[in-house]
C-alpha cells in the first residue's frame, strides 16, 4: 500500500471514529504538477487526499486559523519536518497546544515520498535532530554562495534591486506560519515605523524587520519565497539569518515545543557575562 | 493646541562658550508650537527656576523643554518647578546640549546646529508627551541582611536599633565571618574576638533581629519594598530547640580528624561541630560529609550522647518564605589559594603558609593556643619572611588590584611575632608600603622602629627547602643586590578575591558586578553603599577589599540608607512602565521570558460565560523598571514605555 493509501485510511479512521475534526491535507490543484490545501471533515472525503512530492506547502500555518483550535479537539495536518518544526514553534509561542495535533509527517527526497513515524511532535525530535545536524548541507544553491562572496556594498545594491520588485502586497507575511500576529507591525500607524508605500525605503523597512522577526524562528519551509509574486528570493534572506543564530547561540528553529525564543531567552552561563 | 517653553540654559561659560544661544532662542522661537523660548545664564539657579515658573503660569505653557545639562544632572530640580507651577512634571524634558553637544565639539557653528538638532527633536517629543502620576508602592518594614560578618551583623544592629525588623541570614554554622578568625586587629592591638563576640550575642539576642544561620538564600524576587525572598535552611541534624549547647556530641564524635575550615586547616575538628568555641549560636551541626553514620550506615554515637535527643539524622532542609523591604548585601570575600605561585611553595612546603593561617597561629583560640609554631614539626620559627602582594597587583598570576589591607596586618603580624617570640627575626619583602587611615602610618612604622622588622622593597622569585630551613631567595631593590634568607616559616600575603559564588549570587538577587566578582556600587563616589538595583545595598568586603574600620562605616552607612527607606509608608515610583495593547498582542509570551524582572504576566481575557477568548500578556506596573526590553521585543509593537511611547520616540528622531 503506497503512502498516499495508508494515510488516507489513516484519515478515515481519525474523522470517522471522531478522534480528529478536521483533517488538513493536499489536494488536487489547478495544474498536474500543483498541489492545494485541503480541508476534510467527513470520512468521506479522505479519497479527495493526495501525497507525492509536489506536495511542498507548509500547512502548519493553518493550525492557529482563529477559532480552529479553540474548542480543543484535535485536528491531524500533513506535515514535513519543517512543517513539524513550526508546530514546534507555534507551541512554544503559546499559540497552539501541541497535544491538538495529530501529526501525518512525510517526508520527499527526489520525488520518492517516504512517511515520518509518529503522531505527536515529540515524537519527531530525532527527525529535527538529525535536520540540525546536517544544517550546512551540501545543496546550499549557488546564488547563496554567490551573495556570500559579494563585498557589502556588492550585496546591498544586489538586495537594493530585488527589494525595488517588492509591491508590499504582504503575500510573504500570509503564506508564513510564523507570522501569527492579529496586528502586523507594518499595519501599526500611529507612529507609522514602516513607510507602507512601494519604494526603496519602505521596501527595505518592511523585508529587513521581516527577517529580524523570523531570526530563529524560521523553518526554511519556502512558503515565502514561493509565495512572492515577484520572486525575490526571500529564503535566502531567512537562511541567512538562520545560520546567525546556529552559529552565535547554537539555536536550530522548532527543536521541541518547550523551546525558548532565541532572542527573549538568556542562560545564566552565558559566556557574556554583562548579560545579567 | 501645544504651548512649548523652550529654556536655554549657557550653563555660565559651558555650553555658552560653544553654542550660540541667542541664535538658537531665536530659532527655537520660530519652531510649530513653541510659545516661549529663552536663553539665560543659570537655569538652575533660584532665579532661572522662578522665571520657568512665571512662564508656564503667563503663558498656560502645554510643556516645558530645558535645553541644558544631562537630565541625570537636573530633570528632577525642572521637573519639581513645573509641578510647583502647576504643570505636570512629566510635561518637561531636559534637551542635553551640554554632554552632548557642547562639551564635545570644537566649531561653534556646528555645536549650534546640533544643539539646534536636539532641542528640536525634544520640543516634537514632548508635544506628545502625557500627564502621568508617580506610582505609589507600599513598603515592607522588614530587612534582610546576607552575611553575618562583622558588616552584617553591624547593619542589622544598627537597623534593629532603629526599631525596625531585620532577618540575619548566615550560610555558615555561626555568626562571625572572617573577623573572628582573626588574632588582634590592628591598628591597635585589641583582640579580634573580644571585640566581636559581643556584637554577634547582641545580634542573636536581639527583639528585632531574626537569626537563620546554615542558610542560603535560595531565591529573591520583587523590588524595592517589595522583594519576597526564599531561604533554604540546610539541615543542621540537631534540632535547634532542643539542643542545650552543651558540647558532649562533639566530645564522643569518633571522627575527629576533620581539617577545620575555621582554622584554615592547621588545626582539626570532628564531625559533629562547631566552628570555634564562642559560636553564635552554640548549637553544633553535622558534616554530612565526614559523618560516619552518614558513610556507613553505623556509629550514632552523638544520638545516644545527647541527653535532649536533639539529633535527627532525617531532617530535611526547610524552607523560609520572607516578605522584606531592603536587603543588605555583605557576603564578604575569600582569601586566594597562593598555589598558582609554584615558585613559593604554597601547598608543597608546610612551612609556607598565608596570613589568614598566620592569623589562626597568633589566635589564643587557635590551633595552637596562640603560640607561634611552625606547621611541619610544631618548632617555634626563629626567623620568619613575610611575602607582600603574594597575588594583589599582580596582573600576570593574581589580581591586578591593591588588596589594600596587606599591608596593615603584614605589620601587625610582625609585631605579633616579636611580641611571642624574643629574638625572633623578620624579613618583610614589599613593594610599597599603603598605610592610609587613621593610626595606620604610625602603626607600620612602629613595626619598623620598635619590633625591628626588616623591610625589604623587592619581590621573592623563590622559596626551597634546604637543610631543614626555607630558603627565600629576593632581591633587595634599595641596595640593588640579591638577598638569600635561611627563613623557619614564610608568610604570604594572599590577595583578597570575592566568594568563589560571587557572580552567581550576584545573578540570584540581581546586581550588577566587577570583572573580579566584587559587587558594583551604584556611583563609586556618591552612592558607594548602593547596588544599581533599588532596595539593594551592599556593605563590606563583597564590594571592595576592605579592612574592619571601612566595613562597619559602610555597613553603617546601609543601614541608614535601610532607615530612608523605612521611613515612608509608601514609595512613589517613576510611572516609566510598560503597558499593553490586548487588542493586539498576539500572546507569543516572547516579553514574559525577555523581562528581566519578571514584571509580565499571562493574563486570560474572558467572555461573560467564563470562557477564554485570548491570552494576553500584562504588566504589572508595580514590578516594571521601564527598562524598555519588552518593548523592543514585541512584535506586533503591541508594548509601549509610558514617558517615552513609539510616538514620541518617532516624533523625537523626525524632529531632528
Amino acid at each position: 500500500m503506497s503512502i498516499e493509501e495508508q494515510y488516507r485510511t489513516r484519515a478515515k479512521e481519525l474523522l470517522s471514529g471522531g478522534a480528529v475534526k478536521m483533517v488538513i491535507g493536499y489536494g488536487k490543484g489547478t495544474t498536474p504538477s500543483r498541489r492545494r490545501p485541503l480541508f476534510i471533515t467527513s470520512p468521506d472525503d479522505v479519497e479527495r487526499l493526495m501525497l507525492d512530492d509536489a506536495c511542498i506547502t507548509n500547512l502548519s500555518g493553518y493550525l492557529v486559523s482563529e477559532g480552529l483550535l479553540s474548542d480543543e479537539k484535535r485536528v491531524a495536518v500533513f506535515l514535513r519536518p519543517e512543517g513539524i518544526r513550526a508546530v514546534n514553534i507555534l507551541a512554544a509561542e503559546s499559540q497552539l497546544d501541541a497535544e491538538q495535533i495529530v501529526i501525518f509527517g512525510f517526508d520527499v527526497s527526489g520525488n520518492e515520498v517516504q512517511a515520518l513515524k509518529g503522531i505527536h511532535v515529540e515524537e519527531f525530535s530525532d527527525v529535527i535532530r538529525s535536520i540540525k545536524e546536517g544544517a550546512p548541507e551540501a545543496d546550499e544553491e549557488e546564488l547563496f554562495e554567490k551573495i556570500e562572496k559579494m563585498s557589502p556594498q556588492e550585496r546591498f545594491s544586489f538586495w537594493q534591486e530585488e527589494f525595488a520588485k517588492c509591491i508590499k502586497c504582504y503575500a510573504c507575511r500570509q503564506a508564513c506560519p510564523m507570522c501569527y500576529c492579529r496586528r502586523c507591525i507594518v499595519d501599526s500607524n500611529q507612529p507609522q515605523w514602516i513607510n507602507t508605500s512601494s519604494h526603496s525605503l519602505g521596501n527595505f523597512e518592511w523585508n529587513i524587520v521581516r527577517a529580524f522577526h523570523l531570526s530563529g524562528r524560521c523553518v526554511e519551509c519556502g512558503n515565502c519565497d514561493r509565495a512572492c509574486p515577484v520572486n525575490i528570493p526571500l529564503r535566502l534572506i531567512n537562511h541567512r539569518m538562520a545560520e546567525e543564530v546556529l552559529g552565535a547561540f547554537d539555536h536550530f528553529a522548532g527543536m521541541s515545543k518547550t523551546q525558548e525564543p532565541v532572542l527573549a531567552s538568556f542562560k545564566k552561563d552565558d559566556s557574556e557575562t554583562f548579560i545579567l | 493646541m501645544a504651548k512649548i517653553g523652550v529654556f536655554i540654559c549657557h550653563c555660565g561659560e559651558n555650553i555658552g562658550a560653544k553654542v550660540d544661544c541667542t541664535r538658537l532662542a531665536a530659532a527655537m522661537g520660530e519652531h510649530p508650537g513653541v510659545a516661549v523660548s529663552v536663553e539665560y545664564k543659570y537655569f538652575c539657579s533660584d532665579p532661572g527656576q522662578e522665571s520657568v515658573k512665571r512662564a508656564i503660569r503667563e503663558n498656560n505653557l502645554t510643556g516645558v523643554v530645558v535645553a541644558a545639562c544631562s537630565p541625570r544632572m537636573h530633570e528632577a530640580t525642572f521637573r519639581k518647578a513645573c509641578a510647583e507651577a502647576g504643570l505636570n512634571p512629566y510635561l518637561c524634558e531636559i534637551a542635553n546640549i551640554r554632554e552632548q553637544c557642547s562639551w564635545v565639539h570644537t566649531d561653534n557653528g556646528q555645536a549650534t546646529e546640533k544643539a539646534m538638532d536636539i532641542t528640536r527633536s525634544m520640543v516634537e517629543k514632548v508635544k506628545r508627551n502625557n500627564k502621568l502620576q508617580p506610582i505609589e508602592v507600599p513598603v515592607t518594614r522588614r530587612a534582610l541582611v546576607i552575611g553575618g560578618g562583622i558588616a552584617g551583623i553591624q547593619a542589622a544592629l544598627d537597623i534593629a536599633n532603629a526599631g525596625q525588623e531585620v532577618v540575619l541570614v548566615e550560610r555558615e554554622p555561626s555568626l562571625g565571618g572572617h573577623m573572628a578568625q582573626l588574632s588582634e586587629t590592628f591598628p591597635t592591638l585589641d583582640c579580634s574576638q573580644c571585640i566581636m563576640t559581643p556584637r554577634m550575642v547582641e545580634a542573636a539576642q536581639h527583639p528585632k533581629i531574626r537569626l537563620l544561620t546554615y542558610s542560603e538564600i535560595e531565591s529573591v524576587d520583587g523590588y524595592i519594598g517589595n522583594f519576597s525572598v526564599r531561604v533554604r535552611m540546610k539541615s543542621r541534624y540537631v534540632d535547634i530547640d532542643k539542643c542545650t549547647g552543651c558540647g558532649d556530641c562533639i566530645t564522643k564524635c569518633p571522627a575527629k580528624k576533620i581539617s577545620s575550615e575555621f582554622d584554615c586547616g592547621l588545626g582539626k575538628r570532628t564531625a559533629i561541630y562547631t566552628p570555634f568555641a564562642q559560636s553564635v549560636p552554640n548549637i553544633p551541626v553535622i558534616d554530612k560529609a565526614n559523618c560516619i553514620y552518614f558513610k556507613n550506615g553505623k556509629c550514632k554515637i552523638c544520638s545516644k550522647t545527647c541527653q535532649c535527643d536533639a539529633i535527627d539524622f532525617a531532617m530535611p532542609d526547610t524552607f523560609v518564605d520572607l516578605e522584606i523591604g531592603a536587603i543588605v548585601v555583605a557576603t564578604g570575600f575569600q582569601v586566594q589559594n597562593n598555589s598558582m605561585y609554584g615558585e613559593y611553595g604554597y601547598g608543597t612546603y608546610p612551612d609556607v603558609i598565608n596570613g589568614l593561617q598566620f592569623e589562626r597561629l597568633a589566635s589564643a583560640s587557635g590551633p595552637t593556643a596562640g603560640k607561634i609554631q611552625r606547621p611541619s614539626d610544631g618548632a617555634e620559627p626563629q626567623t620568619v619572611v613575610f611575602i607582600q602582594c603574594a597575588g594583589s597587583r599582580d596582573p600576570s598570576k593574581g589580581v591586578r588590584y591593591c588588596s589594600k589591607i596587606c599591608c596593615m596586618y603584614t605589620a601587625k603580624h610582625a609585631m605579633l611575632y616579636a611580641h611571642k617570640v624574643h629574638g625572633g627575626k623578620t624579613h618583610i619583602f614589599y613593594m610599597d608600603i599603603r598605610a592610609a587611615g587613621k593610626g595606620y602610618d604610625e602603626f607600620s612604622r612602629r613595626a619598623i622602629e620598635e619590633d625591628e622588622a626588616a623591610y625589604l622593597r623587592g619581590r621573592v622569585s623563590k622559596v626551597w627547602q634546604e637543610n631543614g630551613k626555607l630558603m627565600v631567595r629576593g632581591v633587595d631593590t634599595l641596595l640593588g643586590r640579591p638577598v638569600e634568607i635561611a627563613a623557619d616559616m614564610v608568610v604570604l600575603a594572599t590577595a583578597i578575591i570575592s566568594q568563589p559564588d560571587a557572580k552567581e549570587f550576584a545573578k540570584t538577587i540581581g546586581i550588577g558586578y566587577d570583572e573580579y566578582g566584587f559587587y558594583n556600587e551604584a556611583h563609586l563616589k556618591l552612592r558607594p553603599v548602593e547596588s544599581s538595583t533599588a532596595g539593594v545595598f551592599l556593605a563590606g568586603a563583597c564590594q571592595s577589599p576592605k579592612d574592619i574600620p571601612d566595613s562597619v562605616a559602610q555597613a553603617s552607612a546601609t543601614a541608614s540608607k535601610v532607615l530612608a527607606l523605612f521611613s515612608k509608608e509608601m514609595l512613589e515610583r517613576e510611572p516609566v512602565v510598560a503597558t499593553n495593547n490586548e487588542a493586539t498582542c498576539a500572546g507569543c509570551w516572547g516579553c514574559v521570558l525577555a523581562c528581566p524582572y519578571n514584571a509580565i504576566e499571562q493574563k486570560d481575557i474572558l467572555d461573560r460565560s467564563g470562557r477564554v477568548i485570548k491570552r494576553v500578556a500584562s504588566v504589572n506596573p508595580g514590578l516594571c523598571q521601564g527598562c524598555g526590553t519588552c518593548v523592543t521585543f514585541c512584535r506586533s509593537n503591541s508594548l509601549d514605555l509610558a514617558g517615552f511611547t513609539e510616538k514620541q520616540i518617532f516624533a523625537e528622531v523626525m524632529g531632528l
